[in-house]
């Protein structure tokens, strides 16, 4: 069982004021969450983002221009990088902070879709309960957020998932057996937008579409993740034991409000790099990933086919059905999640082709485009009526009291996968078998003492010297619960550590 | 075959009204959703309530 997690990078506004500063605005966000005075903490060694999967370095990437100018920007205001970051690592294990004038929320590792869920839901009410607090703050209701991809004039902003993968499985061999599965994925878990846009450019009006993130998706293959957006990007920044791992960061996703859609989304993605790993992944290649994954947002009857390297046409259901039946084949029976996402994902299929209805409430494109519908009827209005694309906005709203999708959650009309009870414990608590549960043990248990901490490494201050704790390769669940069980009773990090070092030794 | 995974379905979406066959539908091709309507006394008076013009005004910055 792979470990995988999700970024997502909320939208935000405020509206008691004429023109909005995103940095300080998503700064005071994060910060309004926090009990105590912010303190700088995050450790940004192990981040890189100029490595190249394709095993090369680059020298610069397109948004660099885009970033120094907001740094000589943001040279003038009264606080430094690390302050407008504002980099949090909660007691759960997540990351929350200031990405790009975004407040983000990055789950805690997962090996689970029930604890991917759960923690993905806590998500939304850590950056909920900021909001709050900085409206407490500000006298009134003015700071909202969405969980959503795009503004709607050619700005789009990022919900990415991730994996843990084996530096062994050739890249060419994830990028072929991947893209075919991402560019058609959509029909799935696809978050449904009025209108078309494109990068830095207007939008246009009148057709619903399935995906938020398809208009801005620009290449097959990149490092790039602001401008020039890849279908396949190659980051090479592992959060992990180099020699050993890669983490796959996918970018093309849209933000999900459905837990089924979500749980879809990452469940079928593992399943298919189990292909790609066991060598068995179909052998589908397109002639044009890049304007098939535009022409297949922009076609929600699903009658639309992209052309195949061989000639051969196949639609976005065609080339899903052709992953779902490999995955089938090759991994009934491998464990209950498995058969669960298995069951599912072929049913869903199934409904896309013969009875959608059935899915509203579990994909967000079909729920959208059934709730907009039904208020078009309502009032009269056609798809070009400016009225959508806000609707639309207000369905990505994480206040319960405004959110459309929220509203229909409340009123019982949507599968929930997830309880209240359990997305309370991931407000607390990280999954109990990986290092993201251990990560926030770590800041439960001995918050003064960490010096600096990231994904992969946390450094404790104590006496005179330092102690590191490597966590590159801690990815086994059971060697995780050992570990935990240290960290939870021991009287120190440093003597957590020595325990901890010494039962490694003896074991080796 | 009982899967923990499995969701609890609360309420399903809606009594379905009544609908006029889409072009697209016929020749046994893929199905609107059934389109029967949110809970008019809530959801429907939250839509009417959110402003025309939000996404108008509604800028970011790019992220990733």
């Amino acid at each position: 069982m792979r470990l995988f997690g999700i970024e997502t990078e909320y939208g935000i506004t405020r509206d008691d004021i004429p023109e909005m500063d995103p940095v300080v605005e998503s700064m005071e966000l994060v910060r309004a969450y926090l009990e105590a005075s912010f303190e700088r903490r995050w450790d940004y060694a192990g981040e890189d983002p100029h490595e190249d999967a394709r095993g090369f370095r680059v020298s610069g990437l397109q948004q660099d221009r885009e970033e120094d100018e907001f740094a000589k920007v943001d040279a003038h205001r009264p606080f430094s990088f690390h302050d407008m970051k504002s980099d949090l690592v909660l007691p759960n294990g997540a990351r929350f902070y200031n990405d790009h004038t975004h407040p983000e929320y990055s789950t805690p590792e997962c090996r689970t879709i029930r604890d991917l869920l759960a923690q993905d839901r806590a998500g939304e009410r850590i950056v909920l309960r900021a909001a709050q607090r900085r409206n407490q703050t500000l006298g009134g209701g003015h700071i909202r957020l969405y969980k959503n991809n795009t503004d709607f004039h050619g700005h789009s902003y990022g919900c990415h998932d991730n994996y843990l993968v084996s530096r062994a499985v050739p890249f060419p061999a994830l990028v072929a057996g991947l893209v075919p599965f991402l560019v058609s994925r959509q029909i799935i878990a696809g978050a449904g937008k009025v209108g078309t846009e494109a990068q830095e450019s207007g939008h246009v009006p009148g057709r619903y579409q399935l995906s938020q993130r398809a208009d801005f998706m620009e290449a097959e293959l990149g490092v790039d993740t602001m401008h020039n957006r890849p279908i396949f990007n190659t980051r090479d920044e592992p959060h992990a034991d180099r020699r050993k791992y890669r983490r796959l960061h996918l970018i093309i996703g849209d933000a999900n409000m459905c837990e089924y859609a979500t749980a879809l989304k990452v469940g079928t993605t593992r399943l298919v790099l189990n292909l790609i790993e066991r060598g068995v992944a179909p052998d589908v290649e397109l002639d044009q990933p890049v304007t098939a994954v535009k022409q297949l947002s922009r076609d929600p009857d699903l009658k639309a086919v992209v052309r195949l390297k061989n000639g051969r046409r196949l639609s976005a259901l065609e080339l899903q059905e052709c992953y779902c039946e490999a995955a089938r084949r090759e991994l009934a029976g491998s464990d209950e999640e498995s058969e669960w996402l298995l069951n599912e994902w072929s049913d869903t299929l199934r409904l896309l082709s013969q009875d959608r209805s059935q899915l509203v409430g579990k994909l967000d494109w079909v729920t959208k485009q059934w709730l907009l519908e039904t208020f078009m009827r309502e009032e009269r209005i056609g798809w070009d009526d400016p009225w959508l694309a806000s609707l639309d906005l207000e369905y990505h709203n994480v206040n319960p009291e405004q959110g459309l999708y929220l509203g229909l959650e409340a009123d019982g009309k949507v599968w929930r996968m997830t309880t209240d009870e359990a997305i309370d414990e991931a407000l607390r608590n990280g999954p109990s078998d990986t290092r993201g549960g251990l990560r926030g043990l770590c800041v439960q248990r001995f918050p003064d003492q960490i010096k600096s901490i990231q994904w992969e490494r946390i450094q404790f201050a104590g006496g005179l010297r330092t102690h590191d704790f490597d966590m590159g390769d801690l990815f086994n669940p059971q060697e995780v619960r050992r570990c935990m069980d240290v960290f939870q009773y021991a009287h120190s990090p440093a003597d957590a550590l020595a325990t901890w070092n010494h039962r490694k030794d003896m074991e080796t | 075959m009982t899967h923990s995974m499995m969701p609890e379905r609360r309420e399903g979406p809606v009594d379905p009204m009544p609908k006029s066959p889409h072009p697209l539908e016929e020749g046994g091709g893929p199905r609107r959703p059934e389109t029967g309507s949110p809970d008019k006394d809530s959801l429907m008076k939250r839509m009417r309530k959110v402003d025309p013009k939000q996404a108008e005004r509604y800028r970011q910055r790019t992220g990733e």
